[in-house]
């Protein structure tokens, strides 16, 4: 199992026959996604990578996708994102880099009152390796994505290619990634995954790749120390010698009464029982204390 | 984007939100011209970005022409800040200062109006101290602030009659300001009260969401806005930059990457010159990512990369080009990973240049290196 997607997940995308679209929709098939069909306005009986494309999200309808992927620019987002929830769809994932923060507070508030799960903006997306995905990662490189049953989330892209490489070498795979983005407000905070690799038989665990600013790694921790989650937590928080009143990484945090400092961020997380990593060269120590047995590759 | 105070007051009056009576100069010679005709006393502001102006000089009051020439002379000198431009306003004897604001609130996914009778301190210390004196009022961004909320602030502030209608009025204004501009943040501490029932901002903070620039009328980069001409040449350019005095520039892809690579140079002892990131869309312009890096008196260049789209063989070549074509003064260090990454130890190791694989090592040794140069 994996948690959001796997090999028979029905996968919609949007924005298709962009050249975005087009070049990783072919690498998404190779790796075994479901793509079902494909929307771009205008280019409906069109096929691409031997998907069908239609005009919209609910004329491609009869292919009963349970999955959206936005290849979409950031000031169409919002709509595309409405269009899917519309269809009915739950879990949309959303790469666009630079989505205004107004639109972002009404993804997110759709988010909530559908139960919807929407995954961005600012990701690389969501992948189960060796089974499917929903955006872009570098699977074909061995050193970097493995099957296994460590479950990722994470704010970052090139970082996390980082932080999963060094997992690899170390012996761990990933069960499925989680890119919930480098945006301020996000489509879904780590909290809201924390339940869904709690039920998953196949991860033993999970390490976020978090950062300063905004307190998703604060919230991981509560759900931690609630028992919303019960299995192994491990962090790697960037950021600790970034200076105050500089933007420094991503968005960043917006008001969040004093909290959203990387040191909060070790305490709480430490302090609710999860490992804390704060250089790259400390995980592979922490993944063997945490999930010695677990060793996947 | 942050707007400097008189930008922003520009906006309050538009949306019809009082401010006091002023004008702006660029050298000490205007102001007691400028002071002379709004009356005295006065206040003269340092039109800067950054906060605390009033704890560094650069806000001072005069109160007769013959000290204005010298104090507006104090604070464009003044070493805490670069000042260009000062705002000279007519004083306000206020009854009383408040605090407001209306922001972001991303747990909730809901904007949030910020209000306070304790104005004049800064939110954040307010909100340690005692957070018992802020009021809080959140709404949906899709169907507004709503004026049976901006009431409910106004009545809870103690405010009566007249001035609680201005109150709403005010509020009003603001949402209207933060939603039309698609702002982060609007703010204003101090709003003086005054006796007559009315208000008057003393302050005004703006600060626009770069994401919808698009979609926004005005407010161009200008050179005002930074400090450095580096950093608005790297603004212009589309490329995350952020200005340092240490010995190493940091030319990396990814804004997780960029920042831990940021925390390793402190971790060995090192120091950063600027932080850059050339990856996303800028993956394919080294040479212009070189050129702020060496704008920089920086001893080492340190390219981290780890990218997908961006691919480690093109970011290798452009990095190759760029040496080609700027001949840097200083060593480059290159860790260069991802899509295509063989091909990229290949392109590196033919230009000379030994290609790290390892972030920690990588980092060390521009550490040496950076070290070395100063013997």
């Amino acid at each position: 199992m994996s948690i959001l997607l796997d090999r028979s997940t029905r996968v919609l995308i949007q924005g298709i026959t962009g050249k975005e679209g087009t070049f990783w929709t072919r690498h998404m098939l190779d790796l075994g996604t479901r793509v079902v069909a494909g929307v771009t306005p205008g280019k409906e009986g069109e096929s691409c990578q031997g998907v069908p494309v239609y005009h919209t999200v609910r004329r491609a309808a009869e292919h009963e996708a349970e999955a959206s992927l936005l290849f979409v620019p950031p000031r169409y987002t919002k709509d595309a994102v409405f269009e899917a929830l519309d269809a009915g769809i739950r879990t949309i994932v959303t790469v666009a880099d630079g989505i205004p923060l107004h639109d972002a507070l009404q993804i997110r508030k759709a988010a909530l009152s559908c139960g919807a799960h929407i995954i961005g903006g600012n990701t690389s997306g969501v992948i189960s390796p060796g089974k499917a995905m929903m955006g872009f990662f570098p699977y074909w490189i061995e050193r970097v994505y493995k099957t296994g049953r460590l479950g990722v989330m994470t704010r970052s892209g090139s970082l996390t290619n980082e932080i999963t490489a060094l997992a690899v070498r170390a012996g761990f795979g990933v069960s499925t990634l989680v890119g919930v983005g480098g945006d301020p407000v996000p489509g879904c905070r780590f909290s809201e995954m924390l339940p869904l690799y709690q039920d998953d038989p196949e991860t033993e665990g999970v390490l976020i790749i978090g950062e300063l600013g905004g307190t998703m790694e604060e919230e991981a921790a509560e759900a931690l120390a609630s028992g919303v989650f019960r299995k192994p937590l491990l962090a790697f928080v960037c950021g600790v010698y970034a200076p105050e009143g500089k933007r420094m990484g991503h968005a960043g945090a917006i008001v969040t009464g004093g909290r959203g400092t990387v040191n909060g961020k070790i305490r709480a997380l430490e302090k609710a029982g999860a490992l804390v990593a704060t250089r790259p060269g400390m995980l592979p120590g922490l993944l063997n204390q945490a999930l010695g047995e677990e060793k996947t590759t | 984007m942050r707007l400097f105070e008189y930008e922003a007051k520009e906006v309050f009056r538009r949306y019809g939100i009082p401010v006091p009576e002023s004008a702006l100069i660029y050298a000490p010679e205007e102001a007691e011209g400028a002071a002379g005709k709004l009356g005295y006393p006065c206040v003269l502001k340092a039109q800067v970005l950054s906060g605390g102006r009033g704890k560094a000089g650069l806000v001072k009051v005069v109160s007769n022409p013959e000290n204005t020439a010298p104090v507006a002379a104090g604070i464009f000198d003044s070493p805490a800040a670069t000042v260009d431009a000062l705002l000279v306003e007519q004083a306000v004897e206020p009854e009383g200062e408040m605090y407001l604001s209306i922001t972001v609130d991303p747990l909730s996914a809901r904007a949030l109006v910020m209000a306070s009778a304790s104005g004049g301190v800064e939110i954040e210390t307010l909100a340690a101290e005692n957070p018992e004196k802020i009021l809080r009022e959140s709404f949906d961004i899709s169907s507004g602030l709503l004026e049976y909320q901006a009431r409910n602030i106004a009545y809870s502030l103690h405010l009566q009659g007249g001035a609680a209608k201005e109150m709403v009025k005010i509020l009003m204004s603001l949402y209207g300001i933060f939603r039309d501009l698609d702002a982060e943040l609007v703010e204003i501490n101090p709003l003086f009260s005054l006796p007559e029932g009315t208000f008057v901002a003393g302050d005004a903070k703006l600060i626009l969401d770069d994401n919808a620039a698009g979609r926004r009328e005005g407010f161009p980069l200008r050179r005002e806005y930074f400090e450095s001409e580096i950093e608005y040449r790297a603004a212009k350019e589309g490329i995350p930059y952020l200005q340092f005095d240490g010995d190493i520039s940091l030319m990396c892809a990814g804004a997780g990457l960029t920042t831990t690579v940021f925390d390793l140079v402190h971790y060995e002892g090192g120091t950063v010159a600027n932080y850059l990131e050339f990856g996303g869309p800028n993956y394919t312009r080294a040479t212009e990512a070189m050129e702020l890096c060496l704008a920089n008196p920086s001893k080492v260049i340190l390219a981290v990369t780890f990218g997908t789209i961006a691919r480690a063989d093109v970011m290798a070549r452009g990095l190759v080009e760029a040496l080609d074509r700027l001949k840097p003064d200083r060593p480059i260090v290159t860790c260069i990973r991802g899509t295509n990454e063989e091909e990229a130890v290949k392109i590196l190791s033919a230009a000379g240049l030994q290609p790290f694989f390892d972030t920690e090592e990588a980092v060390r040794k521009a550490v040496a290196l950076a070290k070395g140069g100063e013997q």
